[in-house]
């Protein structure tokens, strides 16, 4: 008897879960493409590891410059 | 309830014949809204040809495999948990140790920065996650609590937005939201069918959502006030070691020891993108993208780090320099650096 409950919540679980899915509102591939492309678009100026940085001062981890204080 | 008032009664069969319909349905929906591929509308963007990512830094002391690792919000430090049991803090412009700690247990496979950057957090074979504050006055390993405790390995942790919660992923295949204070477990996520490899939160600050993926091959997004999950994707073909939100929070990146990573696109509710070669055989550890989500970086067992073009689904580039399997990666916060740690022993800065 108690596996059989078990099973019925196990399954009642999995069903439910599928109706939650199964109502989210979707939007088109295409759509959610294009909303990726503009947002990595309007950020692509600021990624250093993509466009690099504007001088290589700007990079925290530069390779230390050869000449030193005396 | 039926519609005259009767208590309908549930039949596993009856429940098992709605879930295969709406699979069905699910299924159906989704390939309806499938008029494109990512790679196909990427077509007409530039191609990058060009990356100027060197090695910076080598971060040498671990004794053993280093497991993870995570920046400090101020982008200069970081910490790493390794199978040696130890934890260290990284100052990773000099590439001095500023603390290490050594756990009760090997395999510390998680560790975190708190969003203020005075506490860690790290766990592993002892099932548990402790949380230590960082002084430079004190002995580190004296300011220790203990937060929670699975019923098998911590794989992962994360600190949602604040120092007051830490959010856990584990062998015993549940994440799991903890007071920091108290020690209290404030909720916990079933659902998946085997052990949680990854966690990730969704970039919005005020973000109630996060991502897991796991053994059972799935991704799930949940909700973290209810503990629900709200959104699930099949597809990879094996275990999934990471996963990582898109900087959009529209979209999460994994990888897999099916060897390939993936796009998963939240609103479209569907894969939209495999990353994959033919001469890349080896599963992929970690992932992470840059800041405007372009690039997509992922650290793989033949040991080298691949960063692919996220758009047009190619790959622009590899890292060359661990000499084992690169177990983590992770993106500096602002996107000026990747740091990747390996079997190797050590961790490396690229820039």
């Amino acid at each position: 008897m108690d596996m059989m409950i078990a099973n019925l919540q196990h399954q009642r679980q999995i069903t439910e879960q599928l109706r939650r899915e199964a109502a989210i509102k979707r939007i088109t591939v295409s759509q959610a493409v294009q909303d990726i492309m503009k947002f990595i678009s309007e950020h692509e100026q600021e990624d250093c590891l993509l466009v690099g940085f504007s001088s290589q001062k700007a990079n925290p981890f530069r390779e230390k410059s050869s000449c030193t204080l005396l | 309830m039926a519609q005259d008032g009767s208590v309908k009664v549930e039949s596993v069969e009856a429940l098992s014949r709605e879930a295969d319909l709406l699979k069905a349905k699910l299924e159906d929906e989704r390939q309806k809204l499938n008029d494109v591929t990512l790679s196909t509308v990427a077509e007409r963007l530039e191609v990058i040809n060009y990356l100027n990512i060197k090695p910076r830094r080598v971060l040498k002391g671990h004794q053993a495999k280093v497991l993870c690792s995570d920046w400090s919000p101020d982008k200069r430090h970081i910490v790493s948990s390794s199978q040696d049991g130890k934890m260290i803090i990284w100052d990773a412009f000099t590439t001095n140790k500023e603390h290490a700690v050594t756990m009760p247990t090997t395999w510390v496979m998680a560790c975190a920065y708190a969003p203020s950057g005075n506490l860690v957090a790290c766990g592993g074979l002892d099932n548990k996650v402790t949380v230590y504050s960082l002084s430079l006055e004190e002995d580190v390993s004296t300011k220790k609590k203990t937060v929670g405790t699975h019923t098998s390995y911590t794989s992962c942790c994360t600190f949602p937005n604040s120092d007051q919660q830490i959010l856990t992923g584990s062998g015993d295949s549940t994440c799991a939201l903890w007071d920091v204070e108290s020690g209290q477990l404030l909720q916990s996520f079933h659902g998946h069918g085997s052990d949680v490899m990854a966690l990730d939160l969704a970039p919005s600050e005020t973000g109630n959502t996060f991502v897991s993926g796991s053994c059972d091959k799935m991704v799930l997004i949940w909700d973290m006030r209810t503990g629900q999950c709200v959104q699930s994707f099949e597809g990879h073909l094996s275990d999934i070691n990471s996963v990582k939100f898109h900087p959009s929070g529209d979209a999460v990146a994994t990888g897999s020891d099916d060897s390939t990573c993936r796009l998963f696109d939240l609103r479209a509710d569907k894969e939209v993108a495999v990353y994959t070669k033919e001469s890349i055989i080896f599963g992929a550890n970690s992932v992470d993208f840059s800041v405007s989500g372009r690039l997509l970086f992922a650290g793989y067992n033949d040991y080298t780090v691949n960063v692919w073009d996220s758009l047009k689904c190619v790959r622009v580039s590899l890292l060359y320099g661990h000499e084992n399997r690169v177990s983590c990666l992770q993106v500096s916060p602002g996107g000026t650096a990747l740091s990747t740690g390996s079997w190797d022993s050590t961790l490396r800065v690229w820039a």
